[in-house]
């Protein structure tokens, strides 16, 4: 029914004038892309009916640079790959070079850096539920909220390694340092500080009415089709697919620890799944690294003492499937003699999940675009490379 | 939905583990008929194979059950000159738990490889990606145009006869060293 008496009552469907689409430029440079990411939309009023992803403004030839510099010195380009979880991309580069030249990393190392990894796991997740909550409409707070503890993580990780977000730590063979003394007691501080930051923003987003129905049923994914498009990682979790790497085909030291893959019998892959999914994670990840705390020697070695100073790796290749933060970190590194590598290629998460981006927009009104682009989580320094 | 906060934990048995390499090297050999060599990498089963019986040989991965390679995770480019350029497949079969390499190597001039998008969408960016950065010509694929580089570009960066500055000379970046040539 109309208000005004005169006016014809449009049946849903029907249009009293011809549409043509739109097209709206969203990027590269605008705070919801959360990166240069560019994406030209057609919209038929308000729904989205095409999306063309454009990517590569961070292309920094990554492989190309790791091919012309030695096995120590590649390591620093890839920390700036996820530079939210620069620890995780450091070690998935090592355990590439120690696959390949096998080398044995001592024990103490391993829980190192396992702890490191995860830290940066939960790093990046709180990056992700910040920024998603200023997506979907939470504007400033979550973001607040999330950056509290991740400057605690930054400001351990500098205490650690020097520095904040590109730590350069890990080392083929083991880690660069030994931990500081009071390492111990500040990590437990910290895991009770970010059990507390999660719980936080669990209450200011799940416990919103007009988030959790903004996210709800939307973009759900079978874990068929998010198989078929290469979609791993939290988004794959979150189909109900428990597949996680650190389970499948356990490296390091994670086949000594306990930890759950977060499930629901009433997953259906949708954005508000893979909210939970990552905010579900976070528990485990702060259980794995107590776990690492008590279990690891309390002295010894952390690097491989019998390594040369330049190392030469014979002829062979490896491909190294890591569970990075956003999926499955994949290195495959060949060699054939020398100091450097032949070719190493990155198998990023972002890039493969964004590759699905097109298929889950269409049909979406534009302001939930929005949210699906920020629920893949993307960081564009692993996309571009 | 409730203001509760969801329950936690995973009431699923842990995902199977990767199963060993000795049986899926034997499974792969039984496919037959088509000519290929099964080798092993450090960490995968290496299955060598001509371009041309590549997408037979992905049928056969794709639809036997006992292999089920369900999942394409990589696609790697390397320059082998002067012998000519490969790729590298890297598959895995959430239904099985086996992870498989596949090479493909391509002559000297010709690098011509069948697309697999039908089989696998994740192909596409991967192909696109291979494409631009060494020139490989994906038959079959819809949309092979640049991806991560600018789109009138016409450079194959990864190859090893690129020099690591040409890209930023082309830009006009940087201006070349007395007698670059590109």
């Amino acid at each position: 029914m109309s208000i005004w008496p005169d006016e014809k009552v449009l049946t849903p469907g029907e249009a009293e004038f011809d549409t043509v689409d739109m097209t709206i430029n969203i990027g590269p440079q605008h705070p919801a892309t959360h990166g240069v990411f560019r994406m030209i939309l057609r919209v038929d009023g308000e729904v989205v009916v095409d999306c063309e992803p454009y990517i590569g403004y961070l292309h920094r030839g990554l492989e190309k640079l790791t091919e012309a510099n030695d096995y120590r010195q590649a390591m620093g380009y890839w920390d700036r790959t996820d530079y939210l979880a620069g620890m995780a991309c450091e070690h998935a580069y090592v355990m590439a070079v120690e696959a390949l030249a096998q080398i044995e990393v001592p024990e103490r190392a391993e829980y190192i850096r396992v702890i490191m990894a995860e830290l940066s796991r939960i790093n990046s997740h709180f990056l992700f539920l910040g920024a998603f909550g200023a997506d979907v409409g939470s504007f400033g707070t979550s973001f607040i909220y999330a950056w509290r503890e991740r400057e605690r993580i930054y400001d351990l990780f500098e205490e650690v390694a020097g520095d904040r977000m590109f730590p350069t730590y890990m080392r083929v063979g083991g880690v660069a340092m030994d931990l500081p003394d009071n390492f111990e007691q500040r990590c437990r501080w910290l895991l009770g500080s970010i059990r507390q930051g999660i719980e936080d923003l669990d209450g200011l987003l799940t416990g919103n009415e007009i988030f959790v129905e903004r996210c709800r049923n939307l973009a759900p994914m079978t874990s068929e089709r998010a198989i078929a498009l290469g979609i791993t990682g939290p988004i794959l979790r979150s189909t109900g697919l428990p597949w996680d790497l650190r389970k499948a085909e356990p490296y390091s030291v994670y086949d000594r620890m306990k930890f759950d893959i977060p499930w629901r019998p009433d997953l259906q892959g949708d954005v508000f799944d893979r909210f939970w999914m990552r905010l579900s994670e976070m528990y485990q990840s702060a259980r794995i690294i107590e776990q690492c705390l008590e279990q690891m020697p309390k002295g010894g070695l952390v690097l491989n003492p019998d390594l040369p100073k330049t190392l030469r790796v014979e002829n062979g290749e490896a491909y190294i499937r890591y569970e990075g933060t956003k999926g499955e970190y994949g290195v495959y590194a060949m060699s054939k003699g020398g100091n450097k590598p032949y070719r190493m290629k990155l198998r990023s998460p972002s890039f493969c999940n964004l590759s699905a981006l097109r298929e889950m927009v269409i049909g979406s009104y534009v302001a939930d675009a929005i949210i699906i682009l920020g629920s893949l989580d993307i960081v564009l320094g692993e996309v571009d490379k | 939905m409730s203001n509760k906060a969801p329950a936690r934990s995973g009431g699923l048995p842990p995902a199977a583990r990767q199963r060993p390499r000795a049986d899926l090297a034997a499974l792969v050999r039984k496919i037959g008929s088509i000519p290929f060599e099964v080798s092993e990498t450090r960490t995968d089963v290496d299955v060598r194979i001509a371009p041309e019986h590549l997408l037979a040989l992905v049928d056969a991965l794709h639809n036997r059950h006992e292999l089920a390679f369900d999942y394409l995770r990589n696609i790697s480019g390397v320059d082998q000159s002067p012998e000519g350029m490969e790729l590298k497949y890297h598959f895995y079969s959430f239904k099985t738990g086996y992870a498989l390499q596949v090479t493909v190597p391509t002559a000297t001039g010709h690098p011509h490889v069948p697309s697999l998008t039908g089989h696998y969408p994740a192909a596409d960016w991967h192909e696109r990606e291979a494409a631009e950065m060494f020139g490989f010509v994906f038959d079959g694929h819809p949309n092979l145009r640049n991806l991560l580089l600018e789109e009138d570009i016409h450079i194959h960066p990864l190859l090893k006869a690129h020099p690591l500055q040409a890209a930023e000379i082309l830009q006009g970046i940087e201006s070349g060293p007395p007698g670059f040539t590109i």
